[in-house]
C-alpha cells in the first residue's frame, strides 16, 4: 500500500544523517507520495509532511510532489482540496526554493492550452512566495519565471470585441491582472533602491528582468490587443494592464520620453551597446508609442512639453515598422499612430531637411503599398487619407521634393495621378496673390512638369493602364493653359509649350489614334463573329486558371463590354486632349 | 448678494492638526471662492494637479484669506474666460507668405524667481534636467513633474533632455538657454513657440494657448 511505503521510506530517512539520501530514497518518496495524493490520502500525507522530524526530508524531496498536487488542485474536486492546499503551503514554506521554483515552472510549461489560464492563476502566488524566499539572489529566477509565464499567457487568444473582453472566456484578462499582482513586490523592491540611493544602476539585475518583462509584454500580447476607450468599456483589464506596464517602466527608472526617442538616437560606440539594442526591441517601443499617442494610456506621467515635430520624428521609425508588416492589425496601428502624430503638427510646417531622413521617404512608400495592395478596403481608404494628411504638413519646398520623389519611384498610375492632382492644387495656391514661391512657379516647376507630362513608352504606352496618370496630367495642363495667361506666363508653361507638344501631346495623339483604331477593329470583329456563329466561338489562345479552377471563357457579350469600355476611355482622353489642342491653337503662339 | 456667505468648514485647530487632507481643502476653496481669487492663488484646475503644486501651508493661508477678504463666488465681475478664449481663436492669424524667418522678437518672456549661480549656462546640445509646472493663462495646471511629497521626490527624476535641439517646444529651447544652473524662472510662452493653432487636446491645451511654466534648472551635463 502506498501509504505504508511512504511511512517506511520516511522513517528510514529520518535516521540518515546530513541529508545523504540515496536516489532510491528519492524515487520511493516520489512514487509513494504521488500515489497517496492521487488516491485521496492527502490528509495522511499532510500529517507526515508537517511532522518536525521530517523537516529535512521535506526540504529535499518535497518539491517532487508538486506535479500531483497541482493536478488535484486544478481539478477542484472538493474532498481533498483543503488538504492539498495545506500541503502546498507547507511545501512552499519549507521546501528548497530553487527546486520548488523548477517544479512550479515545469507545471506552468506543461499546462495544455485548455488549462493555461487556470494553471497560471493557481500558481502565481506560490511562485511569488518561493521567489521572495530567494532573497538577494532572486533576480535571474524572477526573470526565468516571468519569461515562462509570459510564454504561456501569450498563447491565449486575444479578445477582439468589448463583449469578448468582458467575458474573458480564455482567461487572458485574468492572467494579465494576476501577473500585475505577481510583479508588484519586485517593482516595490526596485523603487526602494531608487529611493534610498537616489538612483539605480542600469545593470541592476532585478531591474533588467523587470525591464525585459515590460518590453516582452508590450510586444505580446499588447501589440496584438486593440484597446477600447473608457467610453466604450468602462472597466477594461487590458487597459489597466497596459497602464500599469508603463507605470512600472517609469518606476524602475526608464523615462518614457527617452524610450520613445531611442529610435532617433545617434549611433555611438558605447561598450555593451548591442546589449542595449536587445534590451529595447523596436516592436515593443512601437507598441509603447501607440499606447501613449493613440490610446492615451498613462498620458499623465508623460511630459507635455515635447515638440510635435520631434515626436513625429521619433514615431516615424515605429510607423515604418508597423506599416511594413502585412497583418491588418499592425497596419491599422501604424496608420493610427501616423495620423495622430501628424495632426499635432501645423499645416505647411515640416521643413525639407526632414526628407533626408530615411523614414520620411520609406513610410510614404509603405503607405502606397497599403493604399494599392491591401485587401481590406477600410485600410486602403484610411491609408489614402493619412497620405494626404502627410502631404499637407510639408512646407512648400518639402512638398516639391516629395512629389518629385514619388513621381520618380512609385510606378503606379493611380498614385501618380493623385500626386499630380496635388501638384495642380499647389500651382493653383501659388498663383494666388502673395503666395508666390520658386517651387510651384518659376524655375523649379518645369523640371517637375517634365515628370508629369511624359509617356513612359512614347506612343506605344499602354493608355488604359496609365489612364489615371494621363487624365490628371491632361487636366493639369488644361488648367494651367486656362489659368495662366500667356502674357503673364507666371508658370513658364507657355514658353515650354512647344517642348510639351513634341514630347507629350503629339506622341499621345498618335498613341490614342492607334489604340482607338485597334480596339474599334477588335470590337467590330467580335460583333461579326458573334453574328456568324454563337456556338462555335473561336478557340481562345489561352485559358485562365485560378486556384486549380479554370475560369469560364469570356462570352462574346463580355468581350464586347470590355472593348466598348476601352473605347469610351479613349474618348475621355480624347476630349481633354482635344480641348487642349483647341486652346493652343486659339492663342497667338510665341516663337516655337 | 442673495445667499448668505459660506461658513468655515474647519476650525484653526483642525487645520493645524493635519486632520484635513489637502484635497478636501482645495475642493472647498474651489467651490466657494471667486474665480479671480483662485487664479491669483493658483488653485484652478484638476484637484490632483493643484495638490501637487500647493503646500498645505499655502492652502491654509488661502483658506484664511478667503474668509478675511470675503472673496467668495459671485463677488467679482467674473471674467468669462471662454469668451475671451473664443475671441482669441476668431482672431485670424496674420498671413505669412513663407515660413517665418528665425530672426524676430522672441515669443516668450522670463522673470527670475530664484537666482541661479549665474556662471553655468547651458549650450545647445547640453543635457539639462529640470523640475517644472505648466499652467494655462487661466491658471489651470496642465502638466508638472514635481511630486507631492519629499519622499516621492527622491523616487522621481527631473525631466532631462538635450536643450536647443528641437526636442521640446521652442519656448523651452530658447528659454532654458538663458537660465543658469540652480535658477528658477517663470517663462511665459506665446502659442507660436508652444503648441500653436493646434493646441494639444490630449493635455488639455486649447488652440492658440499661451503657456506659463515655472522651471527650475537643476543640472547641466
Amino acid at each position: 500500500m502506498a501509504l505504508e511505503q511512504l511511512c517506511d521510506v520516511v522513517q528510514r530517512c529520518q535516521a540518515i544523517k546530513d541529508e545523504g539520501f540515496s536516489p532510491e530514497d528519492y524515487d520511493l518518496f516520489f512514487t509513494a507520495g504521488r500515489t497517496c495524493i492521487e488516491q485521496g490520502n492527502s490528509a495522511q500525507v499532510l500529517s507526515i509532511l508537517v511532522d518536525e522530524k521530517n523537516k529535512n526530508i521535506v526540504r529535499c524531496m518535497g518539491w517532487n510532489l508538486l506535479g500531483s498536487l497541482v493536478q488535484i488542485l486544478l481539478k477542484k474536486e472538493d474532498r481533498n482540496l483543503p488538504h492539498c492546499h495545506a500541503i502546498l503551503s507547507h511545501l512552499l514554506e519549507v521546501g528548497s526554493p530553487k527546486e520548488l521554483l523548477v517544479g512550479l515552472l515545469e507545471q506552468v510549461e506543461e499546462a495544455d492550452s485548455a488549462s493555461i489560464a487556470e494553471t497560471v492563476t493557481l500558481l502565481l502566488k506560490p511562485l511569488q512566495t518561493v521567489l521572495l524566499r530567494l532573497g538577494m539572489k532572486k533576480a535571474s529566477s524572477v526573470g526565468m519565471a516571468l519569461s515562462t509565464l509570459l510564454s504561456q499567457v501569450t498563447r491565449l487568444p486575444v479578445p477582439v470585441t468589448k463583449e469578448q473582453e468582458e467575458d474573458d472566456v480564455f482567461g487572458l484578462c485574468r492572467c494579465c491582472s494576476a501577473l500585475l499582482q505577481f510583479v508588484k513586490p519586485f517593482v516595490e523592491e526596485i523603487k526602494e533602491v531608487v529611493k534610498d540611493n537616489n538612483r539605480i544602476s542600469k545593470d541592476n539585475e532585478l531591474r533588467v528582468e523587470l525591464l525585459k518583462f515590460c518590453m516582452k509584454s508590450l510586444s505580446e500580447p499588447l501589440l496584438e490587443v486593440h484597446l477600447k476607450d473608457p467610453d466604450t468599456l468602462l472597466k477594461s483589464p487590458l487597459r489597466d494592464f497596459a497602464t500599469e506596464i508603463l507605470i512600472i517602466l517609469s518606476s524602475i527608472g526608464e523615462s518614457l520620453p527617452d524610450l520613445l526617442s531611442r529610435s532617433v538616437l545617434k549611433r555611438r560606440e558605447v561598450p555593451g551597446f548591442l546589449e542595449e539594442e536587445v534590451r529595447y526591441p523596436k516592436e515593443s517601443l512601437a507598441c509603447l508609442s501607440h499606447l501613449l499617442f493613440v490610446d492615451h494610456i498613462a498620458v499623465d506621467i508623460f511630459p507635455a512639453v515635447l515638440s510635435p515635430v520631434f515626436v513625429l520624428q521619433c514615431n516615424m521609425e515605429y510607423i515604418e515598422l508597423l506599416l511594413s508588416r502585412t497583418e491588418e492589425s499592425r497596419l491599422q496601428k501604424g496608420l493610427e499612430l501616423y495620423e495622430k502624430s501628424l495632426i499635432r503638427v501645423e499645416d505647411n510646417s515640416l521643413p525639407v531637411d526632414l526628407l533626408e531622413l530615411k523614414t520620411f521617404f520609406s513610410v510614404p512608400q509603405n503607405l502606397v503599398k497599403v493604399m494599392t495592395l491591401c485587401p481590406d478596403q477600410t485600410l486602403r481608404t484610411k491609408g489614402l487619407k493619412v497620405f494626404q494628411l502627410s502631404i499637407d504638413k510639408f512646407n512648400t519646398e518639402a512638398k516639391y521634393k516629395f512629389f518629385k520623389g514619388m513621381l520618380k519611384t512609385s510606378h503606379h498610375a493611380g498614385v501618380e495621378g493623385y500626386i499630380i492632382k496635388n501638384i495642380k492644387n499647389q500651382i493653383d495656391f501659388s498663383l494666388k496673390p502673395c503666395n508666390g514661391n520658386d517651387w510651384f512657379l518659376g524655375k523649379y516647376l518645369l523640371p517637375l512638369l517634365r515628370l508629369v507630362l511624359c509617356l513612359p513608352h512614347g506612343p506605344e504606352t499602354d493608355l488604359l493602364q496609365n489612364l489615371d496618370k494621363i487624365m490628371e496630367s491632361l487636366n493639369l495642363l488644361r488648367y494651367m493653359l486656362i489659368r495662366d495667361k500667356e502674357w503673364e506666363n507666371e508658370t513658364g508653361i507657355w514658353t515650354e509649350l512647344y517642348k510639351i507638344e513634341d514630347n507629350y501631346l503629339k506622341p499621345l495623339r498618335t498613341g490614342l489614334n492607334m489604340s482607338k483604331a485597334h480596339y474599334e477593329a477588335e470590337l467590330k470583329s467580335v460583333k461579326e463573329n458573334k453574328k456568324i456563329s454563337s456556338k462555335d466561338s473561336k478557340a481562345s489562345v489561352c485559358t485562365v486558371t485560378v486556384d486549380h479552377e479554370k475560369l469560364p471563357h469570356m462570352t462574346p457579350e463580355m468581350q464586347i463590354q470590355v472593348l466598348q469600355s476601352a473605347v469610351f476611355t479613349f474618348d475621355l482622353i480624347e476630349s481633354v486632349l482635344g480641348r487642349i489642342e483647341e486652346i493652343i491653337e486659339a492663342k497667338e503662339r510665341p516663337l516655337s | 448678494m442673495m445667499a448668505a456667505d459660506p461658513v468655515r468648514a474647519w476650525s484653526d485647530e483642525q487645520l493645524k492638526n493635519e486632520e484635513v487632507p489637502k484635497k478636501d481643502l482645495i475642493k472647498f476653496i474651489q467651490e466657494n471662492a471667486a474665480h479671480s481669487f483662485l487664479a491669483e492663488h493658483k488653485l484652478l484646475g484638476n484637484i490632483k494637479n493643484v495638490a501637487k503644486t500647493a503646500t498645505k501651508e499655502q492652502l491654509v493661508q488661502a483658506y484664511n484669506q478667503l474668509f478675511e477678504k470675503k472673496r467668495f463666488k459671485g463677488t467679482d465681475v467674473d471674467v468669462v474666460t471662454e469668451q475671451v478664449e473664443a475671441a482669441k481663436i476668431s482672431d485670424a492669424p496674420k498671413e505669412t507668405k513663407t515660413e517665418p524667418a528665425d530672426e524676430g522678437p522672441p515669443k516668450f518672456t522670463k522673470s527670475i524667481l530664484k537666482k541661479g549661480d549665474k556662471t553655468n549656462f547651458p549650450k545647445k546640445g547640453d543635457t539639462v534636467s529640470c523640475w517644472y509646472t505648466g499652467t494655462l493663462e487661466n491658471g489651470t495646471v496642465f502638466d508638472t513633474n514635481i511630486p507631492t511629497s519629499a519622499k516621492k521626490k527622491k523616487q522621481t527624476k527631473p525631466l532631462s533632455f538635450k536643450v536647443g535641439t528641437g526636442k521640446v517646444i521652442r519656448g523651452w529651447d530658447e528659454g532654458l538657454l538663458t537660465m543658469s544652473k540652480g535658477e528658477t524662472a517663470r517663462l511665459e510662452i506665446e502659442s507660436e513657440w508652444a503648441y500653436g493653432k493646434k493646441g494639444l487636446p490630449d493635455a488639455k491645451i486649447p488652440p492658440n494657448a499661451k503657456l506659463i511654466f515655472e522651471v527650475e534648472l537643476v543640472s547641466i551635463d
